[in-house]
């Protein structure tokens, strides 16, 4: 028996109806921290079984690595939640359940039979959270949505492109609306699992990828309630009221470099200078004229053009150390695989090797947080396409004998 | 709204708040928009948030030049900006206490100490060392104030040979990745026009603060927590990260990113549409063959929709360059929400490429979920505010101030929290300690 006090989730069930990475990942930020998830899925499995990437290009239930990434450390119990008698046992797991994470938008719901304030009645302590496109109200509640378009009536999309705008704007990778929402679904929950603590009593959480969205934009915002600006997309930087200089730097093995070159404050400049000089490719920056701020800004086309040529004949690593052991905030673009083989990320042990019987053990990212006082739980792979079902219905019909 | 122009020192009073986190009390060192996005989540549902300010060195959001009126851009600063102007700082720290206080003096890391000791959560996302220097370790808060919580955020974590490597939002999306697979392919990525990791590691952040409390009062134990903003990011990369580990796919090369097209599932068309007027756009996402007919019968099934290049999922996706002409001629000229309204009637998934003023102004769904609200500020007047997008049965959030002027709060803080006379804070101020 584990210690139900070691995980903040060790003692909590969760019946998870999600059909998207949103409500997965909400599932996952629960299951990560000790917290026991069961994952509903229809007979034919949850819609992300049918997303690859797959396992070697095949495709099938068990081999979608988007459903690997979104429901590790679940149990998957088959119960079609559409009939009247998947409904009736969906509705007895949730009678010792404390949270029911649901993705159904509400014309779904209805359809299913399912009614999150009928369910909240019969039982008081239950969190529900319902993670959805616009959320469980107004008059967009039943409009379909996806990565891009979240992305798009939302906001962020708006930002995010190329200086030439002749390009739309482009979608930043990576299934980040849905990120955005699970962020604030595990938020919302949490603010109800400590109301609980206190009161005793569940409630209906009723979070929208939409509004997530809409006020996940920075600046964008703030520039339109005060000086009422709309700022403009540019290539891989700030969207701005106004046009700033390009921050991407090419490096001499072909890689990208984030850095914006400073002209304004002396003491970054100071550091570019005499970092340029350490390369003997400074040359007239160290004149005494480029002390002045005015001068600097006048001539800005011929310093962008020097930090060129700099990075263009050095490699993205040493630039990237050296420009950060000279206190100045710069990046190498790192490509996934990249990732990996850091040596940061390597020292911080962050990869943790998940093992798939029969298949391999793999590197999987951990947590996005760590504590002093406990852990995540070891990550276990994604459960296959019903694996649970016995024991999960299992224990229901156990329990309904005992009661008898 | 009540519009008062001048301080209405009565009105701004702390008193007592609502909220399931009303009675914990936070001495908050954060700054930057991460950090004080972090902290702004605890505030809103109730905590005493008290944000710690050096009147020598300003946060950047009280500097940034977010004013009503004038349109500049962010690095555009003025060179000694009224820190109570500021619209970021006011959007950023609203529903928090202000105090400030001169860390570089021993008076005013003693005073510190004592409201640490009437804490119970102590938050800060400086460069790493920074606590260090003034004595503040984990073992010290814990000596100060047992069973504390200790939110530590930073851009590569608080250990590791980049630990004390500088960054903001872009910076981290470089480093985790996010940047990268951001883009049309066979060019420089396009990335992220905004400091979307200063967002995300902000909700982790307040996610972590979040389960640090629910477990304390599980257990009564604190505990010590460590964000790297990067480790977040990498977090949320998403499947193309297995793709890596367990296909061994190399991504660096000029087929990947793909742009507005995705390479799982075979959805098409999936892009980004001209519509009328300048630079408006309107998205477009067909994943099946009922969303296709149901998008050509909304053209009025023209003749080039029937070709068989485009009769099946796989085949319009093979095709996507044709297929993307024929979508543009028909959404160009279009208004893009009426783009977004008949297809959405039809059960297409579309979205018109909203800014800000669109989120604001045009949007009945955010209006009708009440997502924005205004409060009134002594310096700015009347403001807008980004409010928390998450809806409860039996709870919400506590909006009760605007953003604290400079140091407004010292007075209540240090008299009415901490315990000095008038005559002692009279003293601190005249020193420079506060």
């Amino acid at each position: 028996m584990s210690n139900p006090f070691e995980r903040p989730y060790a003692d909590l069930k969760v019946i998870e109806l999600a059909g998207d990475p949103a409500g997965e990942m909400t599932g996952y930020l629960l299951s990560q921290m000790g917290a026991e998830v069961i994952k509903v899925e229809p007979p034919e499995g949850s819609p992300t079984r049918a997303i690859g990437p797959w396992l070697h290009g095949e495709t099938g239930p068990d081999s979608s690595l988007t459903y690997w990434y979104y429901n590790s450390n679940k149990r998957s119990a088959v119960l079609d939640y559409r009939s009247a008698a998947g409904l009736k046992t969906l509705e007895a797991l949730l009678a010792d359940a404390d949270i029911f994470i649901c993705t159904l938008q509400p014309k779904a719901l209805k359809a299913a039979g399912i009614d999150h304030a009928a369910l909240s009645a019969r039982f008081p302590d239950l969190i529900i959270v319902s993670v959805t496109a616009f959320g469980l109200t107004g008059p967009w509640a039943d409009y379909k949505s996806s990565e891009l378009v979240a992305l798009a009536a939302g906001g962020p999309l708006h930002m995010c492109g190329y200086d030439d705008h002749a390009i739309p704007p482009i979608l930043p990778g990576g299934n980040q609306a849905s990120h955005i929402a699970a962020s604030f679904a595990h938020k919302a929950l949490l603010v109800a699992l400590i109301d609980r603590q206190m009161t005793g009593k569940g409630q209906l959480v009723d979070v929208a990828m939409h509004e997530a969205c809409a006020v996940t934009v920075e600046l964008a915002n703030p520039y339109w309630f005060y000086p009422k600006a709309i700022v403009q997309r540019q290539t891989c930087r700030h969207a701005q009221p106004v046009r700033t200089q390009p921050a991407l730097f090419e490096s001499a093995d072909g890689k990208y470099l984030y850095f914006v070159l400073v002209v304004a404050e002396a003491k970054p400049w100071a550091n570019l200078v005499a970092w340029m000089e350490s390369h003997g490719m400074a040359a007239d920056l160290t004149d005494e004229a480029f002390k002045d701020f005015a001068y600097r800004q006048a001539n800005y086309a011929h310093v962008q053009e020097m930090v060129e040529c700099f990075f263009l004949v050095n490699d993205a690593e040493t630039m990237f150390h050296e420009g950060q052991a000279r206190e100045l905030p710069i990046a190498i673009i790192n490509a996934p695989e990249e990732l990996f083989t850091d040596r940061h990320n390597i020292e911080r042990k962050f990869f943790v090797d998940v093992a798939h019987e029969g298949v391999g053990t793999f590197p999987y990212p951990g947590a996005p947080y760590s504590f002093s006082a406990f852990s995540p739980v070891a990550r276990r792979r994604a459960p296959k396409l019903g694996e649970h079902t016995d024991e999960v219905l299992g224990a229901l019909a156990a329990q309904a004998v005992a009661a008898k | 709204m009540n519009s008062i122009g001048a301080l209405n020192s009565e009105s701004r009073a702390p008193g007592k708040r609502r909220g399931p986190l009303a009675g914990i009390r936070v001495a908050d060192f954060c700054w930057m928009g991460v950090g004080s996005m972090a902290t702004r989540f605890l505030a809103d549902f109730g905590a005493e948030v008290i944000k710690i300010e050096n009147r020598l060195r300003l946060d950047t959001p009280r500097r940034l030049p977010i004013y009503k009126g004038v349109v500049r851009a962010y690095g555009h600063e003025d060179a000694n900006p009224d820190p109570n102007k500021g619209g970021l700082h006011n959007n950023y720290s609203r529903n928090k206490l202000g105090i400030t206080v001169n860390m570089k003096t021993a008076k005013g890391r003693e005073i510190i100490d004592r409201l640490i000791g009437a804490s119970s959560i102590v938050t800060e996302n400086f460069a790493p060392g920074v606590m260090e220097r003034w004595g503040l370790t984990y073992d010290k808060l814990q000596a100060l104030s047992p069973n504390v919580i200790f939110a530590r955020m930073s851009g590569f974590g608080h250990s590791g040979p980049y630990e004390e490597y500088r960054s903001y939002g872009p910076v981290v999306q470089a480093a985790c990745g996010m940047s990268f697979i951001s883009g049309l392919p066979g060019r420089e990525p396009s990335g992220w026009g905004l400091s979307y990791m200063d967002n995300q590691a902000a909700y982790t952040n307040s996610s972590a603060l979040l389960m640090a409390i629910y477990q304390r009062n599980r257990t009564g134990k604190g505990t010590e927590i460590d964000v790297s903003a990067v480790e977040a990011g990498i977090h949320m990369m998403g499947p193309v990260m297995l793709d890596v580990s367990v296909n061994g796919r190399v991504t660096r090369g000029d087929q990947y990113p793909t742009g507005n097209r995705l390479e799982h599932p075979h959805a098409a068309p999936h892009g980004v549409y001209p519509s009328k007027g300048e630079d408006r756009w309107v998205a477009i996402a067909v994943f099946d063959d009922a969303e296709w007919k149901a998008l050509a019968g909304a053209m009025g099934n023209p003749a080039w929709a029937a070709d068989t290049k485009f009769a099946t999922q796989d085949a319009r996706f093979a095709n996507q360059d044709a297929l993307d002409a024929h979508i543009s001629d028909w959404t160009r000229g279009q208004d893009c929400h009426d783009v977004m309204h008949a297809l959405q009637m039809l059960g297409v998934p579309a979205g018109a490429v909203q800014n800000a003023q669109d989120l604001n102004e045009v949007d009945p769904q955010i209006a009708h979920r009440g997502l924005f609200f205004e409060m009134d500020h002594p310096v700015i007047g009347e403001a807008r505010f980004e409010g928390e997008a998450m809806k409860f049965s039996r709870t919400g959030p506590d909006n009760w101030r605007s953003a604290p002027l400079l140091g407004e709060d010292n007075r209540y803080v240090y008299r009415d929290i901490l315990g000095y006379t008038d005559a002692e804070i009279d003293t601190l101020e005249a020193e420079g300690v506060i």
